[in-house]
């Protein structure tokens, strides 16, 4: 080696001695609680100061989440202009980003199943920034490959062996794997079923499902209980259903309705001309891409800091008491939509008046932990010969594996640095309490614990900087009885100067409902 | 006598330790790089357990200690001697236990040497000799062996013999330390002559070491590459090993062959010519991969190209081909010349970021035998490379051979059809490839192959190009899909297509 050379290595090393660590020192850690503060103070009902100032708008948007953004997105792409997004305490809500080391990474939501045709509103939201092209009510239109899932997509550690996808298979007993393919056959059966009123009985939005009680029905019951009827009893096909439930509405297949269960299996038949069925779209940092090119189509100056306080109407329109900060604002508005969490709704408006009764229609929410891990390399696999996937997921367990997040980037080699995002779904009786009370140490087990158990020491030492997202009320859990809530559809119904959009009206919070209500309440603005 | 004969010993000895320790810290810079680290971290594992040997020194008992002392040069010399050459065939035929056994090895020398001192310092000791004089005396010898070795090493040792031929000299010194010994101290020796055959057969040994460690080393590089190994790295992202056999210089990365001198012209005409000599007023040409500047020197027969950029992921490589004697003679300097530029970056990176666009781009990057190689071969990524190619300029792909990975030769044609290209495949004869591919693409369909060179070639001339076009009838086009990111369909076909041909 060159003298120069080595002088020069030896000033880098020393000039980045500072972020080096000593082996017993943790890496710094992040602990987020986004909108707990806030939605603590509101249900403690903390006095607001005065009003400094007043805003005058036609529609105001309370809430920045996927609903309020589309509601948002549609106004501004339909030529509406005299509106407003209140942000709210948690920008982009669960469909948030972050970065680490410079890294894009999510903070919740990271996927998009392709979009069914019945998700037209979808659909034409990824046609307008480019990610769908074509004619986007085609049954196969094609999709922005850079966002299309690269391979290798999922795999799963099961049986001291990874193996290729996440429905198990590796090691497993004829009857088990019998069981699973007559599963498989059945919720693809399901995906044509219809009811008597002609509809396809699960669909995505599922307000357009079929409204026919013979499958409403299903609703009333555990999809467990259903599993155990129709003779779904192997162990690996159970644990497999309870890991797509916690996946998706972070509760188990004891927690939610059979026909929630289902509904995650036979709702989503989208096609992609250019990838394979059952291939999802992600970005590095999940959804929030969408969210940002949503925020940048409604324009910044319409997206105002702050939170709503309280919601009053007043004569022929509605006020807004906000809060930005320490300053308090009014916002006076024709109509306003309200796009927060309904247990937040209810503490800034009187719900009753809509018939909304919180002890009834209130739904039970789950809590997640969402952990990002910036590692200095990747952690060395113990086998090459299923590689590192996007999704990776381990069998058995009660947790929900970790997406990688520069697995899209298009590059020969593998970056010096990468990040992993563990997620976890709280048991839904103990989850919250449990976030809220529980030592850093104790976070961090459960946030690296899949990691540790396939990486061991070589996943601890490459840490360089955690975060921690926590959500006490992340999402609604579509349990038994989920579709009769009364309360729940006249908030759906509203049409006068209050309107809402929220997952919450669906009771199941996935990105395609979400934006459903958002298109709901920006139709019955512009009509 | 004895005395003098212990405290020569004691130079030796010395020497023979210092020996090996720099021997094992060269081969492991050489093999592994960062020699910061490997002279390091050895050094630091060699004294450490030199000093566990002399703890452990002071469980010989009195009576034995001539005979241990013996026995522990011999094993020395065994170990030391045999060190490099075992290292080296371990590194080439069995990559992943290296490191292991390599500070294994050094752990055990430096707990043997470690006790050599100790020993010889009792043993005078014994003999009624006067401590501040033994320890003056012995400690002189000690750092003097140190001093000679450490020289001769750099100076004459390491470039003259090399490292196996080294450790194998300094092993027959130790060796023959312990059988003088053995002979002058037989008086005192239980078991003398049991010793002296002993001493005498790791002696012969060890010279048979000498003798054939020459062999040894050429019988393991051969076993890899067939030839001499002149330079081998591993770098954060390859291993690279540049072989010469009479001259006949050969690069493989990652064990693959690259090029073979004897015939690299045809793969880089053929990469460069049908391209750029069909462009009149190309300026600015991008090649992305080629580190080893073989493209480039092609490239600079144009005297109207104003600059070229190269995109090579590896610094070393670039680095090795821009300093090496035997191989910038080869690309004739072509990576220090004033009108490229090179830079160092993932070629995916790279383009995302970079402005500019570019009259022809060419992609000599290695065959899409990984996910990430294969994201590289991508209509995403051609897609990219098209936003830097202007509007008139050409794009040529090497693309595996159509004869031999027909599949996904084809693949890479779809792929850039399908990402808006018009393709004209093209194949070549490399004798040490084989038949071998190349895809040329436009955005309008205008291209038409050169019908004469203007510039010098060895191989490449009109005819030549037109049958390139040309797929004989042994060479047809299967079905494929195209390589899209969801499937990585390419990296599959160049698997399968290669599996059927390498038995
Ligand atoms: C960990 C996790 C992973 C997920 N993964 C996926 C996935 O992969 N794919 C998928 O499709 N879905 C996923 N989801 C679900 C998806 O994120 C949600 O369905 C969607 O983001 C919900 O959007 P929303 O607008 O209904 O509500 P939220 O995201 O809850 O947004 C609520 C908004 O209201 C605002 N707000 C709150 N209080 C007030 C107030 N007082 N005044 C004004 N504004 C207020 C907040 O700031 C926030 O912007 C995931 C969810 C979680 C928690």
């Amino acid at each position: 080696m060159q003298r120069r050379h080595f002088l020069k290595l030896a000033a880098a090393a020393s000039l980045s001695g500072c972020e080096m660590r000593l082996p017993w020192q943790a890496p710094p850690l992040t602990v987020l609680r986004p909108g707990m503060a806030a939605g603590h103070a509101l249900r403690d009902g903390l006095p607001a100061p005065d009003p400094a100032r007043e805003r005058e708008v036609e529609v105001a948007i309370l809430g920045s989440g996927v609903a309020g953004l589309f509601a948002g997105w549609r106004l501004a792409q339909q030529g509406y202009r005299n509106f407003c997004v209140l942000a709210g305490p948690e920008p982009q809500g669960n469909a948030a980003g972050s970065a680490l080391g410079g890294i894009p990474c999510p903070r919740g939501a990271h996927y998009l199943p392709l979009p069914s045709l019945e998700s037209a509103h979808v659909r034409e939201l990824l046609a307008a920034f480019g990610i769908l092209r074509g004619n986007p009510s085609s049954a196969r239109p094609e999709f922005d490959e850079n966002v299309l899932v690269h391979a290798p997509e999922e795999r799963l550690f099961i049986n001291g062996a990874w193996q290729e996808g996440l429905l198990p298979q590796h090691g497993l007993e004829a009857e088990a794997l019998a069981q699973i393919e007559r599963f498989t056959a059945r919720m693809q059966a399901l995906r044509e079923a219809r009811g008597a009123d002609g509809r396809r009985a699960f669909v995505m939005p599922l307000a357009l499902s079929s409204q026919a009680p013979a499958w409403r029905a299903l609703a009333n019951e555990s999809f467990a209980n259903w599993l155990t009827r129709e003779g779904f009893t192997a162990e690996a096909l159970r644990w497999y259903a309870d890991y797509c439930c916690r996946d998706d509405y972070g509760a188990g297949i004891e927690q939610v309705s059979a026909w929630a269960g289902i509904h995650y299996f036979a709702s989503r038949g989208g096609h992609a001309a250019n990838g394979e069925d059952g291939a999802v779209l992600t970005w590095p940092d999940g959804l929030a891409p969408l969210t940002r090119q949503m925020s940048a189509t409604i324009g910044a100056e319409r997206l105002l800091p702050g939170m709503a306080l309280r919601v009053t109407p007043r004569g022929a329109g509605v006020e807004v008491l906000c809060l930005n900060g320490a300053e308090a604002f009014r916002l006076r508005a024709k109509r306003v939509v309200l796009a927060m969490p309904l247990h937040v709704a209810a503490h800034v408006l009187d719900l009753g008046e809509f018939g909304f009764d919180k002890a009834r229609d209130l739904p039970q929410s789950a809590s997640w932990l969402v952990s990002n891990f910036l590692l200095d390399g990747f952690p060395r696999e113990a086998s090459e010969e299923h590689p590192l996937a996007w999704d990776n997921l381990r069998y058995g367990g009660d947790t929900l594996g970790w997406v990688v997040a520069t697995h899209q980037w298009i590059r020969a080699a593998r970056p010096a640095q990468t990040v992993f995002s563990a997620y976890h779904a709280l048991p839904p009786s103990t989850g919250r309490l449990w976030l809220q009370n529980a030592a850093q140490d104790e976070l961090l087990e459960l946030a690296g614990r899949d990691l540790r158990a396939t990486y061991g020491r070589d996943f601890e030492r490459r840490i360089q900087q955690v975060e921690l997202t926590l959500r006490g009320h992340a999402m609604a859990i579509p349990a038994p009885g989920f579709l009769q809530r009364p309360g729940i559809a006249a908030l759906r119904a509203a049409d006068q100067h209050i309107l809402f959009a929220h997952a919450d009206l669906s009771g199941l919070s996935v990105f395609e409902e979400a934006a459903w209500w958002g298109e709901q309440a920006a139709h019955k603005i512009l009509t | 006598m004895p005395h003098r004969l212990l405290i020569l010993s004691v130079f030796i000895v010395a020497s023979c330790g210092l020996a090996y320790e720099l021997v094992a810290a060269a081969l492991a810079s050489y093999l592994l790089g960062d020699s910061v680290l490997q002279f390091s971290s050895i050094i630091g594992t060699y004294l450490f357990a030199m000093g566990v040997g002399s703890h452990l020194s002071k469980y010989i008992k009195d009576e034995d200690l001539l005979a241990r002392f013996i026995d522990i040069e011999l094993l020395v010399g065994l170990i030391g001697g045999v060190s490099a050459t075992l290292l080296f065939v371990i590194f080439a035929w069995v990559a992943a236990p290296f490191r292991v056994v390599l500070y294994a090895l050094v752990f055990a020398l430096g707990v043997l040497v470690g006790m050599e001192i100790p020993l010889v310092m009792r043993v005078l000791n014994a003999r009624k000799a006067e401590f501040a004089e033994i320890v003056s005396r012995v400690l002189t010898f000690d750092y003097l062996g140190a001093l000679v070795v450490s020289l001769l090493f750099p100076i004459v040792l390491a470039p003259q013999l090399g490292l196996a031929r080294t450790a194998f000299l300094f092993g027959i010194a130790n060796a023959g330390v312990a059988l003088v010994a053995a002979q002058a101290f037989r008086a005192e020796l239980r078991q003398a002559t049991a010793l002296r055959l002993r001493a005498s057969i790791v002696l012969l040994a060890l010279i048979a070491g000498f003798v054939g460690a020459e062999a040894v080393t050429r019988w393991s590089e051969r076993g890899i590459y067939g030839d001499q190994i002149v330079h081998a790295q591993t770098t954060p992202y390859q291993r690279l090993i540049v072989t010469q056999w009479k001259d006949d210089l050969r690069l493989y990365i990652n064990g693959n062959l690259q090029f073979s001198s004897r015939d690299e012209h045809r793969y880089h005409e053929a990469l460069v010519h049908p391209a750029l000599s069909a462009l009149a007023g190309a300026r600015r040409v991008l090649v992305l991969g080629g580190g080893d500047g073989l493209a480039v020197r092609e490239l600079l027969k144009y005297p109207g190209l104003e600059a070229i950029t190269l995109v090579d992921l590896d610094p070393a490589m670039t680095q090795l081909f821009s300093t090496s004697a035997t191989l910038t003679a080869l690309n004739q300097h072509s990576l220090t010349n004033p009108r490229v530029q090179v830079i160092n970056a993932d070629a995916g990176q790279w383009l995302e970021t970079a402005p500019g666009s570019y009259d022809a781009i060419i992609i000599d990057l290695p065959d899409p035998s990984s996910y990430g190689l294969g994201k590289l071969y991508s209509e995403p990524f051609y897609r990219l490379v098209s936003r830097h190619l202007s509007d008139t300029g050409l794009l040529v792909v090497q693309s595996t051979s159509p004869y031999f990975a027909p599949h996904a030769f084809w693949c890479v044609v779809t792929t850039l059809d399908e990402a808006g290209f018009h393709t004209f495949p093209y194949q070549a004869h490399v004798p040490s490839f084989g038949v071998w591919g190349f895809v040329l693409a436009d955005r309008h369909g205008r291209y038409q192959p050169p019908k004469a060179y203007s510039v010098p070639l060895r191989w490449l001339d009109a005819e030549q190009t037109a049958s390139m076009f040309r797929f004989p009838a042994d060479m047809p086009r299967p079905e494929v899909e195209p390589n899209r990111l969801n499937n990585q369909a390419l990296v599959r076909y160049f698997e399968e297509d290669w599996r059927r041909v390498i038995r």
